[in-house]
C-alpha cells in the first residue's frame, strides 16, 4: 500500500450521502425535534453543523456559540456565524467567561497555570451547556470530532467528544477539509489553523507537532496493520515520530471506551452486555 | 415445469426495535407483488428482526416451524406467492443454538430452508458469536424451478454456488444485509456466480440505517450470461420485477460451456490444500 495524499480522497458527494442519512435516520428513529452541537467557527463544526442543516434543515440545528475572554476570537465568531447564515442554522450565543470564573473561584487552590486541567474545564462546560439545551428542548447532541483527533485522543474526554453522534468521526481532517469544500464551506475557515481553544494562541498541529497531511497518513497506515517502520520510510519520517503517534493512539483507548468496569458478574455493562440501540 | 418465472426483489428495511412491525411491512411488500402478477418474493437476510440484534437475538430467534412461519406461510396461501425470507432460527433441540436462516415459502406450506455456511466475523461482522454454522446446501425442486439459497457472505466462496448448480440449481437467491463500504465486492461478486455456473443469480440486499451501518440495496437479477435483468435503487426501499426463462440456461450453457469443462481433480488438490492453510 502506497502512503501518498491521493489514497486520502473521498467520493464528497456519496460522503455526503452517508453522513446526512445517517443524521436523518437517527433523528427521525429517536424523535428528536432537532439536533444541537457547538460552533466554534472551525472547519470541524463548521462542517457538521452545515451537514446537519442538510440533512434535518437549519430550522432544526441549534449551533451554540460559546466564546470565553481567554480565547475569543472575533474572526471564529464571524466564521460560525457565517456558516450559521449560509445553512440558516439557528444560532445561539452564551459567553461562558462568567461561569468559568465561577467554577475557578469554586475551586479550593484552583491551579490557574495548569493549561490542561483548565482548558479542559472549558470544554465540559461547553458540554453542559449544549445537554442542557439538548435536554430543553428534546434534541441530540452531535459531536465534531474528526477521526485524526479522535484516533490520537486529541479532545476532552467527556468535553468536545461528548455526545450522542459524531458524524464525521471516521473522516480523517484532510477528508473532512474535502468534504468542507465541496459542501461549500468557506474557504477561510477551511485554510486556518484548527485550534481547541482551550488557551490562547493554542493550535492543533503545533501541538501535535505534525501537519495533518502527514498525520493523516500515518494513521491511515496504522488503521490498515502497517508497521511503523514502513510508514516512516514511505513518508520520509523518523521512525520515532511514527511510533510517537501510535503511542497516542493506543494510549487514548480509555478515552474512546466507556469507563473500565471489572468482570463480576454473569453480563457486565460496556463488556458483555451487546445490546442494539432500541428505539422504540 | 414452468419455464417463466416472474420474481419481486423486495429490498427494505427492518424495525430493530419493535419487530412485529417488520412482518406487516413484508406482508404489504407481498400484496403490491401479487399484484404485478410475481410468482416469487424476496426479501432480505433476518428480514424478520434485523441485522444488528445482537443479544436480543436470543430472545427474537424462533423454531421452524414457529409463529413467524406460520404467519409467513398464511400470507403465501393467502396470496398464492411464493416466499424468501430471513430469519433468525433456534435449534429445536438447543435453546442457544440459533442458524442465519433462509425460508423458502411456497403456498402450500414451509418448502425448505437453508442455513447460512459462511458467517462472517471480522471487521464490523460477528455472525460466529451468535450463529451456528450451516452443514446443508439443498436445491429446492418447487413448482418454479430448482432453487438454491445462499446468505450475504456465502457469495464470497465460488464453491457454495458451484456446489447448488452442480446439483441442479437454476436460480441461485442470495439475501443479503450488506453495509455500503462493500458494494463493489457484491457487485462484482454476483454477476461473477452467475456467469461461472450459467444460472439465474437473483441478489437482495438490505436497506436502511442500523447500528451506524448503512445497509446499500442495490438489489439485482443477473442472467446466466451476466446480464442484469433488474436493478433496485441504492439505500431505499423499493421493490424490482423481473422475468427469469430457464430455457435461456441451455443457450447460455452451450455459449459458454464452464459445466462441461470443469476439472474435478483440481477440486481434489484445493482441498487437500485448504486443508493444510
Amino acid at each position: 500500500m502506497l502512503l501518498t495524499p491521493s489514497i486520502l480522497k473521498i467520493n464528497p458527494a456519496e460522503t455526503k450521502q452517508k453522513i446526512t442519512r445517517f443524521i436523518k435516520d437517527y433523528v427521525a428513529k429517536t424523535k428528536a425535534k432537532g439536533v444541537v452541537l457547538g460552533m466554534s467557527g472551525g472547519i470541524d463544526s463548521s462542517n457538521n453543523a452545515a451537514l446537519t442543516a442538510l440533512a434535518i434543515g437549519g430550522n432544526k440545528t441549534y449551533g451554540l456559540l460559546m466564546p470565553e475572554k481567554e480565547t475569543k476570537s472575533q474572526i471564529d465568531l464571524t466564521h460560525a456565524q457565517q456558516v450559521a447564515k449560509q445553512f440558516r442554522i439557528k444560532t445561539i450565543t452564551i459567553d461562558i467567561s462568567k461561569i468559568l470564573v465561577t467554577v475557578y473561584t469554586s475551586i479550593p487552590n484552583f491551579n490557574n497555570s495548569n493549561l490542561k486541567a483548565k482548558g479542559n474545564l472549558k470544554a465540559r462546560t461547553r458540554m453542559m451547556l449544549i445537554y442542557y439545551y439538548a435536554n430543553r428542548e428534546n434534541l441530540i447532541v452531535s459531536a465534531s470530532s474528526d477521526k485524526s483527533e479522535t484516533m490520537i485522543g486529541y479532545y476532552t474526554k467527556y468535553g468536545d467528544a461528548a455526545a450522542d453522534i459524531a458524524p464525521q468521526q471516521d473522516l480523517y481532517k484532510t477528508q473532512v477539509r474535502q468534504l468542507a469544500k465541496y459542501i461549500g464551506i468557506p474557504g477561510p475557515i477551511i485554510r486556518k489553523p484548527s485550534t481547541p481553544a482551550l488557551w490562547p494562541n493554542q493550535t492543533a498541529e503545533k501541538e501535535i507537532g505534525i501537519e495533518y497531511e502527514k498525520l493523516d497518513l500515518i494513521l491511515y497506515g496504522l488503521e490498515h496493520f502497517m508497521e511503523t517502520s514502513k510508514i516512516a520510510k514511505q513518508l520520509s519520517l523518523p521512525a520515532r515520530t511514527v511510533e510517537l503517534i501510535k503511542k497516542r493512539w493506543l494510549n487514548s483507548e480509555h478515552k474512546r471506551r466507556t469507563p473500565l468496569a471489572p468482570k463480576l458478574a454473569f453480563r457486565t455493562v460496556s463488556k458483555d452486555f451487546r445490546l442494539p440501540y432500541n428505539m422504540e | 415445469m414452468t419455464k417463466q418465472v416472474k420474481l419481486a426483489l423486495a429490498q427494505i428495511s427492518c424495525n430493530c426495535s419493535l419487530f412485529a412491525y417488520n412482518i406487516r411491512k413484508m406482508a404489504t411488500y407481498i400484496t403490491k407483488a401479487k399484484k404485478q402478477k410475481a410468482d416469487l418474493i424476496i426479501f432480505p437476510e433476518l428480514v424478520l428482526t434485523g441485522y444488528t440484534i445482537r443479544d436480543r437475538i436470543y430472545e427474537l430467534a424462533e423454531t421452524i416451524p414457529g409463529p413467524s412461519t406460520r404467519k409467513v406461510e398464511n400470507l403465501a396461501k393467502l396470496h398464492n406467492i411464493n416466499i424468501i425470507y430471513g430469519m433468525p432460527e433456534k435449534s429445536a433441540k438447543a435453546n442457544a443454538v440459533i442458524y442465519n436462516t433462509a425460508v423458502l415459502t411456497t403456498p402450500k406450506g414451509t418448502f425448505g430452508y437453508y442455513r447460512k455456511m459462511y458467517l462472517p466475523t471480522h471487521s464490523v461482522f460477528e455472525e460466529k458469536r451468535y450463529f451456528r454454522q450451516g452443514y446443508e446446501s439443498p436445491t429446492f425442486a418447487t413448482p418454479i424451478g430448482k432453487i438454491g439459497l445462499i446468505i450475504c457472505y456465502d457469495i464470497f466462496f465460488p464453491e457454495t454456488a458451484r456446489l447448488l448448480r452442480l446439483k441442479g440449481t437454476e436460480l441461485i437467491v442470495c439475501i443479503s444485509a450488506s453495509p455500503a463500504v462493500r458494494r463493489s465486492f457484491f457487485e462484482t461478486l454476483t454477476a461473477a456466480r452467475a456467469i461461472e455456473n450459467t444460472v439465474y443469480v437473483a441478489y437482495v440486499n438490505l436497506v436502511g440505517v442500523e447500528d451506524g451501518l448503512q445497509f446499500w440495496g442495490g438489489s439485482r437479477l443477473i442472467a446466466p450470461n451476466g446480464r442484469i435483468l433488474s436493478q433496485a435503487k441504492y439505500d431505499v426501499d423499493n421493490m424490482v420485477f423481473g422475468i427469469i426463462d430457464y430455457a435461456d440456461l441451455a443457450r447460455t450453457e452451450t455459449f459458454v460451456p464452464t459445466l462441461r469443462d470443469l476439472r474435478p481433480e483440481l477440486f481434489t488438490e484445493m482441498k487437500a490444500l485448504t486443508e493444510k492453510l
